[in-house]
């Protein structure tokens, strides 16, 4: 009996609501299957994928890459400050990843910016109608993770978290971290891989 | 504060930007080739982990949601190695 108490109390529970680890889970899985489903498609037209991936800028893409991780950083420092009882710093560091969110969207739509001035759309060929689908879709994951953080915020600033209860804090820092998890595989995988 | 976390969560941020400059480099190539596309996979997984282990803070929680995510990486990241060597 002692034995089966130590081993549980060897293990956490999940940070966060349990519910966001279903969500997190199904939402990688949609996106692992457009992930299968985009190399699938690139095997059957090799040339156009490789070219038109060419027309990317690998800087950018690198440049929102390094934005996310920082964000994701400043998410579990944000996390740390909360369970220490530092509720204002634990605000700002979630304020600096909001606004690293809003660089990551900034990048994105002058990259979609680029893309339609050439008159590329999603009927170009199948290797745009995959980027433009994907990374809209990510961008979207991204736009929800600012909304769902600027929440907490104000909860922070309403004295609704505490070092002993910041649940929704480690909630939504769950979900922004499930954001960058998507985006180190569709990274290289539209960007890089050819 | 924790600084000891804090100061171990900077390193793997730092371990993070690293690996991205890394992906970045080898994007820059121009020969492009089975190596490469399985070193940025590979590098993709070891990103993965780090994230899910370190920032998510599972390497605390049961083996099993640890297992989840790495087993995530492998199948998205075999599946995709499979239809580049197809």
């Amino acid at each position: 009996m002692n034995t089966n108490k130590a081993l549980v109390n060897e293990t956490e529970d999940l940070p966060g609501d349990f519910a966001i680890w279903i969500f997190i889970l199904a939402e990688m899985l949609v996106f692992g299957v457009m992930f299968i489903v985009y190399a699938f498609a690139r095997s059957n037209q090799i040339e156009i994928f490789n070219a038109s991936q060419l027309t990317l800028s690998r800087a950018m893409g690198t440049l929102n890459t390094i934005i996310l991780i920082t964000s994701s950083y400043f998410v579990v420092r944000a996390v740390s400050s909360i369970k220490s009882g530092d509720s204002r710093r634990s605000g700002h560091w979630l304020l600096g990843t909001i606004f690293l969110g809003g660089m990551f969207v900034a990048v994105k739509l002058w990259e979609f910016n680029q893309k339609f001035s050439a008159g590329i759309t999603l009927e170009t060929n199948d290797f745009y109608m995959f980027y433009l689908t994907l990374t809209f879709f990510h961008l979207m994951h991204v736009l929800m993770g600012m909304i769902i953080l600027a929440c907490i915020v104000y909860k922070l600033k309403n004295g609704d978290y505490s070092a002993q209860e910041h649940f929704g804090v480690e909630t939504g820092a769950s979900f922004w971290h499930m954001v960058d998890l998507l985006w180190i595989v569709l990274f290289p995988l539209i960007y890089i891989i050819r | 504060m924790n600084r000891p976390l804090n100061r171990f969560a900077t390193l793997i941020w730092l371990a993070l930007v690293m690996l991205t400059l890394a992906t970045f480099c080898i994007g820059e190539e121009v020969t492009a080739g089975k190596t490469v596309m399985l070193s940025v996979l590979v590098i993709s997984l070891i990103k993965g982990q780090l994230i899910a282990n370190y920032f998510m803070g599972l390497r605390r929680v049961s083996w099993l949601w640890r297992g989840i995510i790495l087993g995530y990486f492998v199948v998205v990241g075999g599946m995709i190695a499979i239809a580049y060597v197809k």
